[in-house]
């Protein structure tokens, strides 16, 4: 399989691993800022929110920090893999970064307190909704298409 | 129009091939997320304040009363509903005759007191929030009002990327130009109910497992009602885009006009209405003036806007198959 001949929904799913590489890149920054930002001007809801972060057991935020860099690298390379249709960065990273990101999303919702919606809910659900659908399309639908 | 050439055992193929490669193409993958992201948002901005309710019953009474639970609902919900369903606005709704809007420190679950003078007007509002699930009944007409938006993303290249390419005359060696052109109409379709069926179904599952505040076969007859009335919505609105796909030779063009006529249509309807009342009735164009009668109680308005989904697909997609039939390919 050449590259000329990739498909549009490989192209489509390497367009939305950017997307999100770039949001995870935002969540990374927000380890720093939050805790440092004034409440002054938040309501109860967002200062209870930015208070619960920065009260967060430091081992917990490690956690959560090293998962969001690893699924934000993972995404990266992976969405490279799949512009250049590689098997490994591709397929096999692709498929790391749904299994990683799965876990981390059940991790997050155990450890997270519940002023920051932790606990399982529907947002826990459309957090699995991209690393699902990334695990069952690389190795079903464009299982062929990731052979360089 | 030449329907004497339309063979079913092709356009079943045709529809099957579509749908199935609908993810690999791209649209239905965008689709996909788009879809299930933005109606598991909007489950979650529903049912996420009705679980911190729950929380706080059973942090101060050490158990959850499902009853005090849909009394707020309902109270918050009526003046919104109302609003959304056009029947008044939610000045009056909330206003002095209304029932009490929400839970306040006396009373931290709310409570609903009926008017009499109420009942007629608010038939409709009463039978989503009081007779069937309330979380339901707000989620669906949010993805009434939301879904149509969305459903573009994955209409827009029915034909149009084979026209570009000309990838199309290798296709008509084969078959007829009605038979891809219905084919494809089809597994657009029945993608777009499958999405609706897996996420109505994740919602009712949640709401049933998780938030359990409602019977779970109230709940089943109520999503599989909700189900039939976003999968009919979204026929004419796929074929909108079919006429769109039939008529433009770019993909891009194709997703912008179909875009700016599903939003144009209702946005010049309310911007034109502001100034004169009649371009209110441009809404008509499209379902927009009627579709959340879908969800109304009484069966003679829900099955004539049934009805009216399927007569509106039916007049798109001859349109589009006028067109696509008489143009170079």
């Amino acid at each position: 399989m050449t590259e000329g001949k990739r498909p549009g929904g490989l192209t489509a799913l390497a367009v939305i691993n950017f997307i999100l590489f770039a949001s995870s890149l935002l969540s990374l920054a927000s380890f720093a800022f939050i805790p440092k930002m004034s409440t002054e001007h938040m309501n109860e809801r967002q200062k209870a929110q930015t208070e619960a972060f920065a009260n967060m057991d430091p081992s917990t935020r490690a956690i959560l920090f090293a998962s969001t860099l690893v699924t934000g690298v993972l995404l990266l390379l992976a969405g490279i893999g799949y512009l250049r249709q590689k098997k490994f960065l591709g397929r096999i990273l692709g498929s790391v970064y749904a299994v990683v990101a799965i876990a981390s999303s059940l991790i997050a919702a155990l450890m997270m307190p519940p002023d920051l919606e932790g606990g399982f809910n529907l947002s826990t659900l459309i957090g699995l909704i991209y690393p699902i659908l990334t695990l069952i399309l690389v190795n079903t639908t464009f299982r062929d298409d990731l052979t360089n | 129009m030449n329907l004497g050439t339309l063979n079913a055992r092709h356009i079943g193929l045709i529809a099957l091939h579509w749908s199935r490669h609908a993810v690999r193409g791209g649209a239905g993958l965008v689709y996909l997320m788009i879809a299930l992201v933005f109606g598991l948002t909007v489950a979650h901005a529903v049912i996420m304040p009705v679980e911190q309710l729950m929380a706080m019953q059973k942090r101060e009474t050490g158990r959850v009363d499902p009853n005090g639970v849909n009394s707020v609902i309902v109270s918050v919900g009526r003046p919104i509903a109302g609003f959304v369903l056009g029947i008044k606005s939610i000045g009056e709704s909330s206003g002095p005759d209304a029932p009490p809007a929400g839970p306040g420190p006396a009373n931290p679950f709310g409570g609903v007191t009926a008017q009499a003078g109420d009942v007629e007007l608010d038939a409709w509002t009463s039978y989503l929030l009081e007779t069937r699930p309330a979380l339901l009944s707000a989620i669906f007409l949010i993805l009434v009002f939301g879904m149509p938006f969305a459903i573009s993303f994955l209409a827009f290249n029915q034909v149009t990327g084979d026209i570009q390419s000309h990838g199309l005359r290798y296709l008509l060696l084969r078959t007829e130009r009605g038979n891809i052109y219905f084919g494809r109409f089809l597994g657009t379709a029945a993608f777009s109910t499958a999405v609706m069926a897996i996420l109505i179904a994740t919602i009712t599952l949640y709401l049933g497992l998780r938030v359990r505040i409602y019977p779970a076969a109230a709940l089943t007859a109520w999503a599989l009602r909700g189900f039939l009335a976003l999968s009919f919505l979204m026929l004419p609105y796929i074929a909108v885009c079919s006429i769109i796909s039939a008529s433009v030779d770019s993909p891009f063009l194709s997703l912008v006009l179909a875009k700016l006529t599903i939003g144009g249509v209702l946005l010049f309807a309310v911007l034109g209405g502001l100034k004169w009342e009649g371009l209110r009735l441009v809404k008509y164009a499209l379902p927009w003036g009627w579709q959340n009668h879908l969800l109304h109680p009484e069966p003679s308005h829900w099955l004539a806007a049934g009805l009216a989904c399927l007569v509106y697909m039916v007049v798109f997609l001859a349109l589009g198959y006028i067109r696509f039939e008489t143009r170079d390919l």
